[in-house]
């Protein structure tokens, strides 16, 4: 479900669930953490991308909905947490392209990429409280990547926002035509961020990090308000609506 | 020393000019010294707003890499002290008691586009060059980070900085890093003036008043990380990495 390659100093890490448009899996999401923290001395920068029609289209529910026990969404949950963290986290950039769209949990994952590439066709958000979900998982990321208000609005409403959109308030930083165009950026972007001399990069990302107030301590309230909401009635009924018809 | 940097007084507007237009108005140790004295003779003035540009083509082209490379200058302790020197100089005008304006007559670059982000206000046209290559030559840009990231945000500032390079100002706006652009060089002094009429027609006090609530919001003085950025610029200067990364870059200038 991840592929994982290394090249010229960058290691490539690709969602590659395609045929369900990435929709994550918890050993998708524990994969793709090991894949970021398992990076090897000659890795200078990390792309993410995603194969096939979408970037990613979140969680998926179809698994969540079937499991009663709600632990498929607690592994989602604590997995995409552990992600974002790892990437943040990560001594080298991450470089993130994003085509067709992103939504809830694969928006999420934009709160630990360093510099994001989108298609301006790619709707993107955090539709979540639509199903009983709470998006507050990545609210500390988001809200240290972008304005208060535009992230508030963000996660309360479960409407999607355009490219354009995200690229205004700061979400998305390099606007491209195409999915094609969002992988050769991407890539290139990766390159060039692998190319420069290391330290002065490293440091870099590590001070922004600091400024930011730090990493793990984050993300872990939030998280815990979004596990606080699984196997309650209302994401249940939810949940079932959505796909128990 | 002093004409290193021009300070002119109209009024309620104070103009501080760079003044090293042979050199694009690269910070050396002296031009920082002397910024320091004319900002110090503001202090407590009658001023609402000052307005900082660059004499020449360019408004600031950054550290003076002269002074940086060690091979060159002679003196390791120089990088820290001008880095000492541009971080206590950001303070200062920060806690100015009155909107400060960057005027981005042209190049502003690592150190240079840092002190536009430390004004209130920037204004800019759509040619000027703006951005942070520190990273491309082995750099961090850390003793302006703490004002990249108040003034565009910090996901926007840590794709900036990482990615180093240089933007137009038509995309430093898009991008925040710009808040009003002129199509070209020639608007530029139009626009300004228009700006600087009206900021300078709001009561000193008021104005005066906010910037410091403002200033103590974003916490970015008090949070000392300005100096400590300074610190940690001079160690990743001082690295074999960064030093000959400047080297191979003033090679083609001998």
């Amino acid at each position: 479900m991840i592929d994982v390659r290394a090249a010229d100093g960058v290691t490539t890490i690709t969602l590659d669930r395609g045929e369900k448009r990435n929709a994550m899996l918890p050993e998708m999401l524990s994969a793709f953490e090991s894949a970021v923290r398992g990076i090897g001395e000659d890795t200078k920068s990390i792309a993410v991308l995603g194969n096939g029609k979408v970037f990613c289209a979140g969680f998926d529910l179809k698994a969540c909905a079937a499991d009663e026990t709600g632990e498929t969404m607690r592994a989602l949950l604590t997995g995409l947490s552990r992600c974002v963290v790892a990437m943040r986290e990560a001594a080298v950039p991450v470089v993130m392209g994003v085509h067709g769209c992103a939504i809830a949990g694969g928006c999420a994952m934009l709160g630990g990429a360093d510099v994001v590439v989108a298609d301006e066709g790619a709707p993107l958000g955090y539709p979540v409280v639509k199903i009983g979900v709470s998006p507050a998982v990545s609210a500390a990321f988001l809200m240290s990547s972008i304005p208060a208000g535009p992230a508030r609005a963000l996660m309360l409403d479960p409407g999607l926002i355009t490219a354009q959109r995200a690229f205004a308030i700061g979400l998305v930083h390099e606007l491209v035509a195409d999915a094609d165009g969002v992988r050769e950026r991407t890539t290139e972007l990766a390159r060039s961020l692998a190319a420069k001399p290391g330290v002065g990069v490293r440091e870099t990302k590590r001070l922004v990090n600091a400024i930011t107030k730090g990493t793990s301590d984050l993300g872990r309230d939030g998280l815990e308000a979004s596990l606080s909401r699984v196997g309650s009635d209302e994401e249940r009924r939810m949940l079932g609506a959505l796909w128990g018809s | 020393m002093n004409h290193l940097a021009t300070l002119t007084i109209n009024g309620p507007v104070a103009t501080l000019t760079m003044n090293r237009a042979e050199a694009r108005n690269s910070m050396s140790l002296d031009m920082l010294e002397a910024m320091h004295t004319h900002v110090d003779a503001l202090k407590g003035s009658e001023c609402s707003v000052l307005v900082i540009t660059g004499a020449g083509k360019a408004f600031c082209a950054g550290m003076d890499l002269k002074a940086v490379l060690v091979e060159l200058s002679g003196d390791a302790t120089l990088g820290g002290r001008l880095l000492r020197s541009l971080a206590e100089l950001t303070i200062k005008i920060r806690e100015l008691g009155m909107v400060t304006v960057a005027k981005v007559n042209g190049a502003a670059v690592g150190g240079g586009c840092g002190l536009s982000c430390v004004c209130d206000v920037s204004v800019s046209h759509a040619d000027a060059k703006l951005g942070f290559p520190e990273v491309d030559l082995g750099l961090c840009p850390a003793v302006i980070a703490p004002w990249v990231v108040a003034k565009m945000g910090a996901g926007r500032a840590r794709a900036a900085m990482l990615k180093g390079g240089i933007m137009s100002g038509a995309e430093a706006a898009a991008v925040g890093l710009i808040d009003h652009l002129a199509e070209d060089r020639e608007g530029l002094d139009t626009l300004t003036d228009e700006i600087v009429e009206r900021l300078a027609s709001g009561g000193a006090h008021a104005l005066a008043t906010t910037k410091g609530l403002l200033n103590k919001i974003d916490g970015v003085v008090e949070a000392g990380m300005v100096l400590e950025g300074a610190k940690l610029s001079a160690q990743v200067l001082g690295t074999a990495e960064a030093q000959a990364a400047l080297s191979a870059r003033m090679k083609p200038a001998k």
